[in-house]
């Protein structure tokens, strides 16, 4: 038995020494385990550590021009791309047990997901909302005259979820991005990765580091969560409905609150790609996103609605798929359920069975479970954990009506079908609140830059200062050349 | 290996190589699909070798050339057992092994072929048609064709037998493909001679003589020889064995 140990949290202006560190275990016992380390924090504490970090990004980061910063994110993430660095190590040992996710998902994710943030994508990533990015740095000319410039918020607060490992990365880069100063809420689930992001971050550009602060407390601590969004200009949450309602009652009106809610996704595959050449690597493509991180994510398939009228018919492509799910389960078995997720799975898979026109394929061990539906056709949630949804539809351009009544929930949707369907499906899906849409096996590993949500990353997070033409004009009349 | 809670189906399992195959199978403790097509009395003792040994096993009377029977003989399989977990094609068309009294290849009518044909191949076509479906519906199955080796290594040619088992192995090779990615294997196992069996009943000693000395393992092989690579064939010990041929005749063909 070997257990690590490792702090969570990074308390920028607070004394270590002072605070009462509580133990928490990861791992099973007798297997490999890792002993956290979590704070023990007070609500003034969390001041403390917001002016530190805030003092710190004013003395640095918002003097700098948004290339340092690139940069040294940039140098950062490939030295997380390198496999013999000791943090990197430790990813890939520890992420492993902290979320039961099997290893070689969690390395090839991880590099999969990491090079996304090396400087070509981030420069994309700020172009995306930032046709100049000088404008991080200084006036720039606006098209409608006069000069604008952005300022990122004083302090960014985020409160994460711990559902895919790294998923803090996202907004810490864009905090890093836009200048501002980061206090994270990390999950109690996965409350690691962004600490050891931070230490890396430490090593390339220490000043840079210390404008992230890392924190944590067992989530529902309305107190701790109220003086956290107090202190901050703008704050980021990722969760479950409740969770994301609970945290915006503690954000108070001056502090603008942008969450990331409960999402699902699905996929469309039209008769074109349901010929016997096609078929077979269509479904291994869906299966994949189906095993990615065990549909944890937002973008995580829950239904493949399946066109009629293909050579292959929606029921042999749901055996398809099951297949891939049993070859997948070989090369990345899915992470031990709890007890609860165990038992809502068994209910999930009683009421697909039971559905007229449904039949459920699964292995005795049951760890993946396809449900074909050649009668209901409601996008209904999956039973998560590798349970997938296949829906018979006679045309895909059905599925569009089928998703309205989800409008809020729904995100990413995969399609498989010619060019024309593509664009016409698109712009029906985004109608009912589709927000993107991809192939086939990349529903997990959106591009760098995408517009998480349909929103933007980094435009939402600053407030654009603008010198109107006639400040401009009536400075002329000032100028001590001015005739 | 234990079979319990399996459903096995095995054609032309009255006697031979077939009722060695469904004994051992019930054995293991599989349920177990006695198909035969003429003599009721051998399938019985099949049947009660089968439960014998701990098994419970059905004989079940059809024509497997044919595709309605085919398809009988499935239903009546699964409304016994509730499923088919594997399908052994071993039934044949009647065949007299005697290396005296061959048909020497001008001799052959193309009938003669056909009925071969229609004996191994029409009937596995038939068969897997016919099964396949719910093994679908776990996206899990075996499937293993009976045919012989000499394919490989004609010690008698007798031409339109040999050719028609030939073609078996073609099939079994196209069908794992096809039906790999579903998540059903299929495999050939090509026996040797084997004796006693009811179709090798008159091959004279010489010529079992001259088969054994050329053998590595220097005997002839028996029934339940064959038994045991198809159990294999059919259990999770071979998960990624799909498209092979298993020769079973004591190291006569190596491939």
């Amino acid at each position: 038995m070997t257990t690590d140990v490792e702090y969570v949290g990074r308390l920028h202006g607070l004394d270590p020494e002072r605070i009462h560190w509580e133990p928490r275990q990861y791992g099973g016992d007798g297997e490999k385990s890792l002993i956290a380390l979590t704070p023990n924090l007070q609500s003034a504490d969390l001041s403390i550590i917001a002016s530190k970090v805030r003092l710190n990004a004013r003395n640095s980061v918002k003097t700098w021009p948004v290339d340092r910063v690139l940069t040294a994110i940039d140098q950062t993430v490939a030295r997380l791309l390198d496999r013999s660095h000791p943090v990197r190590k430790k990813m890939e040992h520890l992420l492993p047990i902290v979320t039961g996710y099997d290893e070689e998902m969690v390395r090839i994710g991880l590099t999969g997901y990491l090079k996304t943030f090396r400087k070509p994508q981030l420069q994309r990533f700020i172009t995306e909302d930032f046709p100049n990015p000088g404008i991080l740095d200084k006036f720039q000319p606006l098209v409608k005259g006069g000069f604008g410039r952005a300022f990122g918020p004083d302090l960014l607060a985020h409160v994460w979820a711990g559902n895919v490992p790294g998923l803090p990365l996202w907004t810490l880069i864009a905090g890093l991005l836009v200048k501002a100063a980061s206090v994270g809420k990390v999950a109690t689930a996965e409350p690691f990765f962004a600490g050891w992001f931070h230490d890396v971050l430490a090593e390339t550009d220490p000043e840079l580091a210390k404008t992230i602060a890392l924190v944590w407390w067992q989530g529902g601590n309305t107190e701790l969560e109220a003086g956290l969004f107090r202190e901050a200009d703008v704050a980021l949450a990722y969760g479950g409905d409740t969770a994301i309602a609970a945290l915006a009652a503690q954000a108070p009106a001056s502090t603008r609150f942008l969450a990331h809610g409960h999402k699902i996704s699905f996929g469309l595959i039209g008769r074109e790609a349901l010929d016997p050449s096609r078929a077979s690597s269509t479904a291994r493509k869906a299966a994949y996103d189906v095993v990615r991180y065990d549909q944890q994510g937002c973008y995580s398939p829950h239904v493949f609605f399946v066109e009629k009228g293909g050579a292959i018919s929606p029921e042999t492509f749901g055996t398809y798929i099951a297949q891939s799910l049993a070859s997948y389960e070989e090369k990345f078995p899915r992470r031990p359920l709890s007890l609860a997720e165990a038992s809502s799975l068994v209910e999930w898979r009683m009421a697909e069975e039971t559905r007229l026109g449904g039949k459920v394929v699964e292995p005795c061990n049951g760890n993946w479970t396809v449900s074909i539906q050649l009668q209901d056709r409601a996008l209904r949630p999956s039973g998560l954990n590798r349970t997938i949804r296949i829906v018979a539809v006679d045309d895909l351009e059905e599925t569009p009506i089928l998703s309205k009544p989800y409008k809020t929930l729904i995100q990413t949707a995969a399609i498989s079908a010619t060019p024309e369907r593509l664009f016409n499906l698109a712009s029906m899906l985004g109608e009912v609140g589709v927000t993107r849409v991809t192939a086939l096996g990349d529903m997990t590993s959106p591009e760098a830059g995408w517009h998480h949500d349909g929103r933007f990353n980094l435009l939402d997070l600053v407030r654009i200062t603008e010198i109107e033409a006639r400040a401009e004009t009536a400075a002329e009349d000032l100028a001590s050349y001015a005739d | 290996m234990n079979f319990s809670g399996k459903s096995v189906l095995v054609t032309g399992a009255g006697r031979g190589i077939g009722s060695a195959i469904a004994q051992a199978f019930a054995r293991e403790g599989a349920n177990v699909g006695v198909n035969y097509l003429t003599n009721a009395e051998t399938a019985a003792a099949t049947v009660a070798a089968c439960e014998t040994n701990g098994g419970v096993a059905l004989a079940i009377c059809s024509d497997v050339t044919n595709k309605d029977g085919a398809t009988n003989l499935v239903s009546e399989t699964i409304e016994a057992f509730g499923k088919i977990d594997v399908l052994v094609n071993n039934a044949f068309r009647p065949y007299e092994f005697d290396p005296e009294r061959r048909k020497l290849h001008w001799d052959l009518d193309w009938q003669d072929y056909q009925s071969q044909f229609e004996g191994a191949v029409q009937a596995a076509h038939n068969m897997v048609q016919a099964a396949v479906p719910n093994m679908l519906t776990r996206a899990n199955g075996s499937i293993i064709n009976i045919a012989t080796d000499l394919i490989a290594r004609p010690v008698v040619p007798y031409h339109d037998y040999a050719t028609a088992k030939a073609a078996l192995v073609g099939f079994t090779r196209t069908l794992a493909a096809e039906l790999g990615p579903l998540g059903i294997r299929v495999n050939t196992v090509a026996p040797g001679l084997v004796y006693p069996t009811k179709a090798s009943e008159r091959v004279r000693e010489n010529i079992k003589e001259d088969i054994i000395s050329a053998t590595p393992l220097r005997r002839i092989a028996k029934p339940e020889d064959i038994a045991g690579p198809v159990l294999f064939l059919a259990s999770p010990w071979s998960a990624f064995i799909t498209g092979q041929t298993i020769y079973v005749d004591g190291g006569l063909v190596m491939e």
